[in-house]
């Protein structure tokens, strides 16, 4: 089932491994690559269609300069930052407790629960933007961050219920036995016994939900008009001026947006620990 | 006090009746071993007493109080898991105090408790390493020491033993005798293994598809099993069971015509002459049996097979019917596989067991 380590495939295999990893690579990342070169290729390069070739002078300066001058950039970033972080919180806090109980009880209906929880990731978001734009029309969130959180919110619980579901039942269910019979309260239970060990599944699954959150530019687009709740996604687009397409300058923003999620995927490296329930049980 | 008392208890699941119907009484401060073979019913019955698995049917009282219906937390019962179920993320002595600390237990009291504790169980040095850095008996003392701190009236085990190897066992057995000696609380111990049994439980109860086969005292199990299941579960080798016929004859005896056509008179003053019959079976266990043939009957047969144990050896021996025997002679005994031997009964210690398999003659060499 596991790929077999290269130390023991065949010789030749051995040798081309060197050289084709990183082609690969390469290849793999060519679009991140051409990104980061216009992203300091000069406006006369583009002007001149030189779009791929090698960028006749060095403009990285000048480009990224111009992004933070000639837009809203750091209020569009903000923005990304007040969209996403509340979202992270809200939809991981909600699933937590909405995993443990469906991890956990047997309730009548939970089984139902469960797979209109599931069910509800298969739903293709595209669908729902007329309707949930009159909502949040009506409901006087349109244009507003809050409108963003509160529909990010609980279009993320789903995926992150099912996710938080598995992994709470994939602990040692003895745990929360002996928790139990131990007079601790289920709340107590939650809290101090099963939540210090859902620590791995809230880091990958915080980093999941930010990366996609701040990556989102549909509802971003969809949702609001004005600069004052504009994520950076979408404001980007500004950097294109009205009638000539500014693409370096975009490459230049796209970087920097880029940013935040690498930025959080390290922050939380650390808590990616496996095993932590090493020990629970057995001899 | 905390006697426990279940009546007709009964535990379905999805369809299956897998305890069905349990009435028992566990005096207060004794040692219940609950046994029998894997899949029978040992654990669900601990953990309907434990609050773990709702009743069905049937009512549950510790101490005097009915517990049917209340939560595990309320029942004032502390258990050791077959598996430990230490929380991974906690220190041994957090490990210890977590549950008196959760139910608002002052700190000086889960540090004096906790203190007692490892010190009963050797733990002392070990308060700071977390579970994955303990060896398996070092967990299963934690896992006890949990249990302890609490002081419950009734603690409950559930195979707490079966993952250790041999010599742990013996001495973690000495242990928690120890332990019962000392905290005088009520215990049931669930294992599968007739020997843990036998040597700790003040009562055994034998459990076999759902239902208590017998209630008793190690050695009434041993000499007084009332039916075959019993019989056979309880003494290690198990016990012989051969194929007889009975017939009554005078002043109450019986005479059983034994594989091979012997006969053999057993006393049965108090048994009806009505019960015996063709059909029916005698057992006799391996240690009632001797290879010097000397006895109140002598079989024939061939040996199968033996095995040195050292201090005593075990014959395996095919009867003229067919049938086997298991005889236990001592470590110097000279039996080869192919040998004929002469197998002495010892009349006293024969059971005799009718159709159903129910005992209707013990022969129990202590009266
Ligand atoms: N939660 C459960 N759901 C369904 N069947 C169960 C459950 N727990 C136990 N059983 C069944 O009940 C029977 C007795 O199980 P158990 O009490 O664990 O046996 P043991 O005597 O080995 O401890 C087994 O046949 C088992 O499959
Ligand atoms: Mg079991």
């Amino acid at each position: 089932m596991f790929p077999t380590p290269i130390q023991k495939a065949p010789p030749w295999v051995r040798m081309a491994y060197p050289l084709l990893l990183p082609i690969a690579l390469i290849v793999w990342l060519l679009p991140l690559i051409g990104v980061a070169v216009t992203s300091v290729r000069p406006v006369a390069d583009l002007a001149a269609g030189n779009y791929f070739g090698l960028p006749s002078g060095f403009a990285g300066v000048e480009n990224y300069t111009a992004v933070f001058r000639d837009s809203p950039i750091g209020l569009y970033i903000l923005n990304s930052f007040k969209v996403t972080v509340p979202t992270v919180i809200g939809a991981v806090a909600l699933s937590c407790l909405s995993g443990f109980a469906l991890a956990v009880y047997r309730f009548r209906g939970g089984t139902v629960l469960f797979f209109l929880f599931v069910a509800g990731n298969f739903i293709p978001f595209q669908i729902l933007m007329v309707p949930v734009r009159d909502l949040t029309l009506s409901m006087g969130l349109y244009d507003t961050v809050t409108g963003l959180v509160l529909f990010h919110v609980a279009f993320q619980t789903g995926f992150c219920t099912l996710f938080m579901r598995n992994f709470i039942v994939g602990l040692p269910f003895a745990l929360i036995e002996a928790a139990r019979v131990e007079g601790v309260s289920e709340w107590r239970i939650f809290r101090f016994v099963v939540l210090p060990l859902m620590r791995p599944a809230i880091a990958a699954l915080s980093v999941l939900i930010f990366t996609f959150v701040w990556n989102d530019y549909f509802w971003a687009t969809v949702l609001v008009q004005g600069q004052q709740a504009m994520p950076v996604t979408a404001g980007l687009y500004s950097l294109n001026g009205q009638w000539v397409a500014a693409w370096h300058l975009v490459s230049a923003g796209s970087l920097v947006a880029a940013l935040p999620p690498v930025a959080m995927f390290f922050l939380m490296q650390r808590h990616f620990i496996a095993g932590l329930t090493l020990g629970a049980t057995k001899g | 006090m905390a006697e426990i008392c279940l009546r007709g208890v009964r535990k379905v699941f999805g369809g299956v009746s897998v305890i069905k119907g349990v009435d028992l009484t566990i005096a207060d401060g004794a040692f219940c071993v609950f046994v029998g073979p894997s899949g029978c019913g040992k654990s669900t019955l601990l953990r309907l007493i434990a609050g773990l698995e709702d009743i069905n049917d049937g009512s549950l009282s510790i101490g005097g109080a009915d517990m049917t219906r209340v939560d595990p937390s309320d029942r004032g019962v502390a258990m050791v898991f077959q598996s430990y179920a230490l929380y991974p993320h906690m220190t041994v002595r957090d490990n210890i105090g977590f549950g008196l600390k959760m139910t608002g237990h002052p700190a000086s009291l889960i540090e004096e408790r906790t203190r007692n504790a490892a010190r009963m169980l050797r733990l002392d040095p070990l308060l700071d390493r977390k579970p994955a850095q303990l060896s398996g008996g070092q967990r299963q003392r934690v896992a006890i020491g949990r249990a302890i701190v609490r002081e419950p009236e009734v603690f409950l085990f559930d195979e707490p033993l079966s993952n250790l190897d041999a010599a742990l066992r013996v001495q973690m057995r000495t242990e928690l005798l120890a332990l019962h000696q000392d905290l005088k609380a009520t215990m049931i111990y669930v294992t599968h293994d007739q020997v843990e049994a036998m040597t700790m439980a003040d009562t055994i109860v034998v459990l076999s598809a759902g239902c208590v086969e017998q209630i008793g005292a190690p050695l009434d199990l041993y000499h007084r099993p009332r039916n075959l299941f019993v019989a056979g579960f309880i003494g290690s080798p198990t016990m012989n069971i051969l194929p007889v016929t009975a017939a009554s004859a005078d002043d109450g005896r019986v005479v059983v015509t034994l594989p091979g056509g012997v006969a053999l008179t057993l006393r049965a003053p108090d048994v009806p002459r009505a019960s015996f019959d063709t059909g029916m079976r005698l057992g006799i266990r391996p240690e009632h049996l001797s290879a010097t043939g000397m006895g109140d009957a002598t079989l024939t047969g061939r040996v199968r097979l033996t095995e040195h144990l050292g201090s005593e050896t075990l014959i395996v021996v095919t009867l003229p019917d067919g049938a086997e025997a298991t005889v236990k002679a001592d470590g110097l005994a000279q039996a080869r596989p192919g040998d004929t031997l002469a197998i002495g009964v010892n009349a006293a210690a024969c059971h005799l067991f009718d159709r159903d398999g129910l005992a209707i003659l013990n022969g129990d060499l202590r009266s």
